[in-house]
Parts: C-alpha cells; sequence; structure tokens
C-alpha cells in the first residue's frame, strides 16, 4: 500500500486558504482591500457573532461584470497584475490573486456585482463549488457575503477565539484602512450596533486629524503633533502623527506604507528607538506614520499576510527615524539635555572593603537582599513568581485586614514593606589599589547629588532617585494584596472606539482583580463605575484609557494586568512623596539615599521613565578641557 | 480723593477682601482691591473675575476718587495702626497717601481704569432667606464638593428651589450631601451651580438675611453691605436623587459623637493614600477596623442599636467623619443593605427637612 499520494485539487485549495484566511478579521481585510482596489467610496462592513456566523462586505466601486464575477474566484485570479514586471509596480493592495479563492474555499460565499446598475449578477460558492450564477438587480458596485467561516475546516474553527476578540480584531482591521484612507467613508455594525461610523473627509494631513478624531474620539485627534512638511518630498513622503507628551493616553500605533497597514518591526524599532533617545522615556506616544513611495521602490511581497515591508534604498529607514526624531522633539517642545546616561551597568554595590570590621559590607548587603527574600542580584519577589490569581482572590487579600474575630486579639500583621537600610555602604573615601567605588561630593543647587565614580562624574536627580525608591516599595507593598475599589456614585463613560471598548470588555475580570469596576454600555461607551482607591478620577480614567488602546496579545491574564498597574498605581503615587527639588540634605541623608538606590531593581529611570543618572565621563571631561 | 474713616470699621471690610482677591496672578490689578470715595462712603471691590465682593464703610468725605490698592499690604498697614481714625488721600496719581496718627504712608496703586469691571446683577425678583440658616447649610455640603479641577462641573454645589423647597447638593463622585430648608413662596423652580468658592466666602459672613438674586450668567448674594457676585458654573450636575436609595433595609441608630471619634481614631492606622476603614455591623455593635503594613493595625467596637444580619463593608473615614461633624444631632441613622451598596447616613431628629450624605463604599 503506498503511504504517498497526491492531494485532491480541494484539500489544496483548504490548506492554501489557511495561510491566507485565519479568521474573520483576515476575511475583512482581503475584502475591505478590494472594495478600496475597486475605488470605492463608500465602504460598510456588517458582522455577526465576531464575523464567525457571517460577515458582508459591500462597497460603491467598480464592480465586476458576469465573467469576471466567476474567474475572481479561480486561484491567482486578479485585475491587478499580469506579468511578472507588474509585481516591480503594485499600486493596489491586493496582487496575488489568492484571497477570494482561499475564502471561498472555506466558507459560503454570496456575490452581488453590477458594473452598470441594475444589471448584476450573483454568484453563490460554498466550499469551493460554485452552486449557482443567476443574473440580479444589484446598485453599482459589489457586495459579498461570507457565511459560517471554517464550516468545512473543524481545526481552523476550534482555534478561532470568543466572538468579542475576533469582533475586536476585526474592528482593528477596518480602523486601520479607515485611517489609510480618509476619503473613503467606512461604516461597520455588529448584530445591529453601528460600531464605526466615519463620514469622508478630505485626504490630506487635517482630513487624517479628523479621521483620527473620528474614530478615537474628538480629544485624540486633538492632541497630536504633525510631521513637518520638509519630509514630503518629489518622489516619497513621510507624513503623519506624533502624539504629544503627556497627551500619553494610550498607545496606538499605525504605520501605512503606501496606504497599506503593515506591522513592520524595523519601523517600530526605530520609533521607540527616537523616544526613548529623544524623550529619555519609556513612556511611548501615539503613532500615525504614512509613507508613500514609488511602488518599485518598496517590496510588499515578503509575506502573504503583506504586513512586513523592505525598503530598496536601505537608507530611507532612517529617513523615517530622523522625520520621527524632529517631531518628538516637536511635540516635546523643548530641548534634549547635553549629558548622557551611564554606559553599561553602574557597579550595584561598592566593593570597597577598608575600614571595616564587624558587618563588612558583604553580610550586610547579604541580609539586606534576604529580607526581600529574593535571590542577589535578582529583583524582589514581586517579579520572581506573581501570585495566581485564585490566591489573590481568597487569603492573600484579605491578609493585611484584622480579622473579624469578636475577641480582638491581634492578627498577623503584614510585613511591612520598608526595611531600613544598613549603613555606611558607601565609603567616604578609597586608598589606591583598592577598588574605588563612589564618593560623594555633595549637593548642587539643592537638587542633585554629585558622586566621584571609578570612570567619571555622576549627578545623581534627587527627586527622581527618591521616586524610583518609593516606587518599588510601593509595589512591593502592594503586590501583597488586593487594592481598596472605591465605587463611584455616578460611573465615569468613555467614549472609545469600537475595538477599544471591546478590549475593556475582555479585560474585564482583570480589572475588576484590580480594584476597578468597568461596564459596556450601549455603543461604544465604557462606565467606569469603581477606582482604586489611591487613585484620583483623573488618574484612574487615564488609565483605563491606556489599556483599552494598548496593542499585545493575551492581555486578559490577570498576573500580567496587575503587574501593570500596579506598575501604574506606584508611578503615580511614588512622585507625590518623594522629596522635592531645593531641599539640602545632609551627607548622611545623600549616603542613605544612594545606598538605597544602588541596591534598586532599576537604579537608572524612575517610574516615567526620566532618568535618575548622568555620567560625564573622565574622558569626556579631558577632552573639554582640552587635554585630548 | 480725600476721606476719613473709622480704622475698625474699614478693618472689618478689608478682611473678607483677602479671601476673594488671587494671591498669585498674572494680571497685578487682581491681587489689587478698588477704594472709591462716593457721597458719604468709602466703597470697596475685590475680584479673582470668577468671584467679587463689594461692600462699603461711613466716611466723610472731601473729594471723590477711586484707587486701586494691593488688598494683602493695606490690611496689613490698617491692622497695624492704633489710631482710631484714618485719612485716605490722593496727592498725585496712582499713589494714596494713608494718614494714621502720627504714621505716614505714601502706597503705590493702579489706575482705577485697569480694575475689571464688576458684573451687575441687580434685576429680577430676589429671594429673601434667613442667612444663619443658610450658611448652616452651606457647611453641610460644602465639604462634597470636589476639588480636583478636571470635573469642574462638581467643582461646586447644586442651589435648588421648587415646590417650597430651598436645596443644596454636592458630590465629588464618591459621596454626595443634600440638604434642604422649607422655603415658603417659592414658585419659580430654578437649579443653578454655585462655584466653590464663592460658598467658601459666604460661610465667612455675618448678618441676618440673605438677598439672592440670578442674572443670565451671575449670581448675586447680599448680606448686609456685602454683595458677592459670581460666575454660574456651567454644567450638568449629576442626578442626585437616584443615587438616594429607597432599599436599603438595614437601618442602624447610633450616638454621633462616639461615633465620629471612634472612626478618627481607627483613621488614624490607614495610608496616607489609602483611606479605608472596614465597618463591621452585627447585632447591638458596629466595629471598626484598619490595617496598614507599614503601620500596624486597630479595631474599635461602638453600641448601636440594630437587629438584623451582620454586614461588613469599605469605607473612607474622612467621608463619614466630615458628615459626623456637619450633623448637629445627638444620634445619626445609617441605612445600609450590603457592601456593593452606597451607605446613607441621616442625623435623627434634625431641623432640617431633610439632610442626607451618600457615600459609595469601597471594596476592600
Amino acid at each position: 500500500m503506498t503511504q504517498i499520494h497526491i492531494l485532491d485539487e480541494h484539500l489544496i485549495s483548504q490548506i492554501a486558504a489557511g495561510e491566507v484566511v485565519e479568521r474573520p478579521a483576515s476575511v475583512i481585510k482581503e475584502l475591505v482591500e478590494n472594495a478600496i482596489d475597486a475605488a470605492a467610496k463608500d465602504v460598510r462592513v456588517e458582522l455577526e457573532v465576531g464575523g464567525k456566523r457571517r460577515i458582508v462586505v459591500a462597497d460603491d466601486g467598480s464592480g465586476m461584470d458576469g465573467d469576471d464575477a466567476l474567474l475572481a474566484f479561480d486561484r491567482h485570479a486578479t485585475s491587478k497584475i499580469a506579468a511578472f514586471d507588474d509585481l516591480e509596480q503594485v499600486a493596489t493592495l491586493g496582487f496575488r490573486g489568492e484571497a477570494l479563492a482561499s475564502i471561498a474555499a472555506v466558507s459560503r460565499v454570496e456575490l452581488r456585482t453590477a458594473v452598470t446598475p441594475g444589471d448584476g449578477h450573483l454568484v453563490r460558492i460554498e466550499g469551493g463549488r460554485v452552486r449557482s450564477v443567476e443574473p440580479a438587480s444589484h446598485p453599482r458596485g459589489t457586495r459579498l457575503e461570507v457565511a459560517s467561516l471554517f464550516f468545512n475546516v473543524p481545526a481552523r474553527r476550534k482555534f478561532t477565539k470568543r466572538p468579542q476578540t475576533e469582533l475586536r480584531r476585526s474592528m482593528e482591521v477596518v480602523q486601520g484602512y479607515a485611517l489609510a484612507h480618509p476619503e473613503v467613508r467606512f461604516q461597520v455594525d455588529h448584530e445591529g450596533r453601528t460600531l464605526l461610523e466615519a463620514a469622508p473627509v478630505e485626504d490630506d494631513g487635517e482630513g487624517v486629524r479628523q479621521r483620527i478624531g473620528q474614530i478615537f474620539g474628538r480629544d485624540a485627534g486633538r492632541q497630536l503633533q504633525e510631521i513637518p512638511i520638509e519630509f514630503v518630498g518629489e518622489e516619497e513622503a513621510i507624513s503623519g502623527f506624533v502624539g504629544r507628551q503627556g497627551a500619553g493616553r494610550g498607545r496606538r500605533s499605525f504605520v501605512f506604507v503606501n496606504r497599506r497597514l503593515v506591522r513592520d518591526r524595523q519601523i517600530m524599532a526605530r520609533f521607540y528607538r527616537a523616544v526613548r533617545d529623544t524623550w529619555k522615556s519609556e513612556d511611548y506616544p501615539s503613532l500615525y506614520l504614512f509613507v508613500d513611495l514609488p511602488p518599485q521602490e518598496v517590496d510588499v511581497n515578503v509575506h502573504p499576510q503583506k504586513s512586513e515591508v523592505r525598503f530598496r534604498d536601505p537608507y530611507f529607514v532612517d529617513r523615517i527615524e530622523d522625520a520621527l526624531r524632529v517631531t518628538l522633539e516637536l511635540a516635546r517642545g523643548e530641548e534634549a539635555a547635553p549629558l548622557r546616561l551611564p554606559q553599561g551597568p553602574l557597579p550595584v554595590v561598592p566593593a570597597w572593603e577598608g575600614l571595616g570590621g564587624a558587618g563588612g559590607m558583604g553580610s550586610t548587603v547579604g541580609s539586606q537582599r534576604d529580607a526581600f527574600g529574593g535571590r542577589p542580584g535578582a529583583p524582589p519577589e514581586y517579579d520572581a513568581s506573581p501570585p495566581a490569581p485564585s490566591e489573590i482572590a481568597e487569603g492573600g487579600a484579605a491578609q493585611p485586614w484584622p480579622s473579624a474575630g469578636r475577641e480582638g486579639a491581634p492578627s498577623q500583621i503584614a510585613h511591612a514593606s520598608v526595611v531600613p537600610p544598613k549603613p555606611a555602604m558607601v565609603p567616604l573615601s578609597g586608598r589606591s589599589g583598592e577598588a574605588r567605588p563612589f564618593r560623594i561630593l555633595g549637593q548642587y543647587k539643592g537638587t542633585m547629588i554629585l558622586l566621584e565614580g571609578p570612570d567619571g562624574l555622576y549627578l545623581i536627580d534627587q527627586h527622581v532617585a527618591h521616586e524610583r525608591l518609593l516606587y518599588e516599595r510601593l509595589r512591593r507593598n502592594m503586590a501583597q494584596s488586593r487594592p481598596a475599589s472605591q465605587q463611584l456614585l455616578h460611573p465615569i463613560l468613555l467614549e472609545l472606539a469600537g475595538s477599544e471598548a471591546m478590549r475593556l470588555e475582555e479585560l474585564g475580570p482583570a480589572l475588576e482583580e484590580c480594584g476597578f469596576g468597568v461596564d459596556r454600555l450601549s455603543g461604544n461607551t465604557v462606565a467606569l463605575r469603581a477606582l482604586p482607591v489611591v487613585l484620583s478620577v483623573e488618574a484612574g480614567e487615564a488609565i483605563v484609557q491606556r489599556l483599552a488602546t494598548e496593542d499585545g496579545e493575551e492581555v486578559s491574564d490577570v498576573t500580567h494586568l496587575r503587574r501593570r498597574l500596579l506598575d501604574d498605581l506606584a508611578a503615580d503615587m511614588s512622585c507625590k512623596g518623594a522629596i522635592k527639588m531645593h531641599h539640602p540634605l545632609t551627607m548622611e541623608e545623600m549616603q542613605q539615599l544612594v545606598t538605597e538606590l544602588f541596591q534598586a531593581e532599576q537604579p537608572y529611570a524612575c517610574p516615567h521613565g526620566r532618568p535618575v543618572v548622568l555620567q560625564m565621563t573622565d574622558v569626556e571631561l579631558e577632552r573639554r578641557f582640552g587635554r585630548r | 480723593m480725600e476721606v476719613r474713616l473709622n480704622r475698625v470699621e474699614f478693618m472689618t471690610e478689608l478682611v473678607p477682601m483677602q479671601g476673594v482677591v488671587e494671591r498669585r496672578t498674572t494680571i497685578p490689578v487682581l491681587s489689587h482691591i478698588l477704594l472709591r470715595a462716593v457721597g458719604s462712603t468709602l466703597q470697596i471691590a475685590a475680584t479673582d473675575l470668577e468671584v467679587s465682593l463689594t461692600s462699603w464703610c461711613q466716611a466723610e468725605v472731601q473729594e471723590e476718587g477711586a484707587v486701586t490698592i494691593q488688598a494683602k499690604k493695606l490690611l496689613e498697614i490698617v491692622r497695624a495702626s492704633s489710631s482710631d481714625d484714618i485719612t485716605l488721600r490722593i496727592d498725585q496719581p496712582e499713589v494714596l497717601t494713608l494718614l494714621a496718627g502720627k504714621s505716614v504712608f505714601r502706597i503705590r496703586g493702579l489706575p482705577e481704569d485697569d480694575f475689571p469691571s464688576l458684573a451687575n446683577v441687580d434685576e429680577g425678583q430676589a429671594l429673601r432667606v434667613p442667612f444663619p440658616s443658610f450658611r448652616s447649610m452651606v457647611s453641610k455640603i460644602f465639604f462634597a464638593i470636589s476639588s480636583e479641577e478636571s470635573r469642574f462641573q462638581l467643582n461646586g454645589a447644586l442651589l435648588e428651589l421648587q415646590n417650597d423647597l430651598l436645596a443644596l447638593v454636592a458630590t465629588d463622585g464618591h459621596r454626595l450631601a443634600l440638604v434642604e430648608m422649607r422655603h415658603e413662596g417659592l414658585e419659580e423652580e430654578e437649579g443653578v451651580l454655585v462655584p466653590r468658592k464663592a460658598l467658601q466666602e459666604l460661610q465667612r459672613f455675618e448678618g441676618e438675611d440673605l438677598e439672592f438674586r440670578r442674572g443670565p450668567h451671575h449670581l448675586s448674594f447680599i448680606v448686609g453691605r456685602r454683595q458677592l457676585i459670581c460666575r454660574i458654573l456651567e454644567g450638568t450636575f449629576p442626578d442626585y436623587e437616584r443615587v438616594i436609595s429607597k432599599e436599603n433595609d438595614k437601618v442602624v441608630k447610633v450616638d454621633r459623637k462616639s461615633l465620629d471619634a471612634a472612626i478618627k481614631r481607627v483613621g488614624l492606622l490607614t495610608g496616607e493614600r489609602t483611606r479605608a476603614i472596614r465597618m463591621e455591623l452585627s447585632e447591638g455593635q458596629l466595629v471598626f477596623s484598619a490595617a496598614n503594613p507599614d503601620l500596624g493595625e486597630a479595631r474599635e467596637e461602638v453600641e448601636c442599636d440594630y437587629e438584623g444580619e451582620a454586614l461588613s463593608l469599605g469605607v473612607n473615614p474622612d467621608y463619614l467623619g466630615q458628615f459626623l461633624s456637619a450633623c448637629d444631632t445627638e444620634r445619626v441613622r445609617l441605612e445600609l443593605k450590603d457592601e456593593n451598596a452606597q451607605c446613607i447616613a441621616y442625623p435623627v431628629d434634625g431641623h432640617d427637612k431633610r439632610y442626607v450624605c451618600v457615600i459609595m463604599p469601597i471594596r476592600l
């Protein structure tokens, strides 16, 4: 008996379909692209059960005649390229000619199309086999209905997610195209509820800004810095918007290359780097980037889903980065500091052991670590093993509260989060031949601590350094218990984009665990009915907004979210408790602060991403004095 | 301008002006007060553009005229003087000469024209209310006014007139306070948002009667010789009757002072930002407890009248404490339902038509 056999055509097409059609959102992507390539001015999407039961995409584009309507479903049938050389010139969104065939192979498709109004055609296809072709009345344009997606591919069907999740992904797809084509009207309905309605606007910078407002709410449209016009050239253009600093609600990032939404790692990496360098911050703003260049200058054929791109000119990415840097500086509204962040790790614990008697440096440090229950050098227990959700809900949460015992016997008091550090960890001087760590030189204008280090002069911002320490303490503290949650008298209503409201709905249980109460109301309105006690209404609202707009998979994981929220809460609280600028410190206070700082998990940046330590290297100092 | 007036009377009118003027401002004239000699009076005015206050003193006017003078400095000088009478004179433009006993001050001012013109709310029907009752109403809701600037429509209290009732309501989103007074002869129905600062200044006034008027954009409160005018706060106030639940079936009566004291003591062991104590209710007793990992824990029992199921909920001790301090009765009544429902607090046998404070619980 032979074990190897040739697959039949039908099976081949089902397997191939899997590459293009992964989930409802990929069907919508292909159909919306076709609509846009057909010069539609109005694209309407209707969904049922997150697109799993039914997807309809209707447009007012050029439509197809009878022959084309049938041919469209053949594999590698496309109107967009004809010869290999055309691949160089691809200006349309789709071109491989796989999409419709693949979709038709795994669903029940009904196509209605007409080039001239009234004189239309109706084609029914089921699992890749044509069932009927008949004339039908239809206005100009194309309407494709895709029902029972993956009805004949149980394996694939199993891998689709909950309707909410699929719907959110579909919304994200449509939102992407709506941003890229502000001149086109977009509407999305899910089971009779309108999730997105964006009227056509001008196809220019202002139009894009309006469209951003239509999708993400008017406020989002206002807080944007436009990429300067100087990056728009004859052939290539880099345009778009970056969110202003401090407007940091949400991290929406959209990159379009020739109006095609891409998830290009290279471009995003450049963006993140530009933000870190320019803003000295990990707080990435929103990005709406539009790159336009002649089709032969860019290869979009890298990946079947066309989400990666390759530029012919290897330096083009540098120009994108330049544009982003200039815009980020404008958005920031100030010049960057001339000092640099220390390169390489600071010696975490000073190694000097002179003058020491009993209880020397090594043992002191050891006990310090033990108090946190962590391994030396590793972050304390907080990161090591986050508690399982069930633990949080039960014993762990109630722990810090006295038991309800009538007898009033004192219950176990939770461990304090502050462990006083042992003194004299930073020696004041060193002898030659011994490791010479740091020497505190003094305080500059009551704001900065100056340190002489082995390789240069270090400046420590006292406020930021203290903030960092408080932050780490608070985070350890809060990781132990479930945050108390203040219920609100009147819920705060948030107007969000469709996908964002859905995302919050998915996050609901995890948010609840963290002290937030979130309910989805009609449309895309979300009601915030409880907030962690430690947050002001304003701060709480900002955190929820940010969560709603963030990218990322598997966000509903409670432990992950909990850690994120704790970070946010702690960052918000620690800033207020920290010593301020222009606050004179004694030598002992400075020593204590520096010692504790060098034992922190992350001594370099404050919770908001501002640097704690700046360095002027010996080399740099010598150069400035003309010795090199 | 040249006037002579009684120092104590002058000082009495200068003091309330200090609350209105801006200390730190980019517009210098807003830290000034306007002095104007007219007829047999010296008129005084202060404004921060949102709230303005005018008053007057008896004066012997030799020559009419006006000037603006830095409010804080003027009060300091008048307060430090020892004579009974003070003479104010303008010899050269924008310089006020102040003679008190043997001391002479020449104080630099700003031209009268720089002072903002104040809104005029003298038309329309006036509402007259006994001022002590009104002031007491303000003190019963003032603490619930939000100070979060992002929620500007809550930075004031709602003043409502309807069906022979005068009501003041304030909320910050976590709790709400409402107080009502019966006032015969109210026919027009209206509701208007009074800014926090106006209510704060009104609380310092003394007098028998309050005369209230509403203009298109401003409100006027006249008490004695003082008139306070404020801009109406724009915005919609939340529907407050809806949160005063009628379904809270667990009713506790408790001595106000011992409850207040217990809450304040237990509250000492809450965190600065996490103001939350646990309140456990069972037959005949209320137990309050608090714990803070960095401080320790506290627990206190309070006797109460209660027969029913046990219940436990978290609450902000400040919210409850502020209500208890504002109450003037011997006992208070708390209406509860469960750990997620609001705690509704009333005085027992109070003088007000209705006084109620709704406090949202904290889930611990």
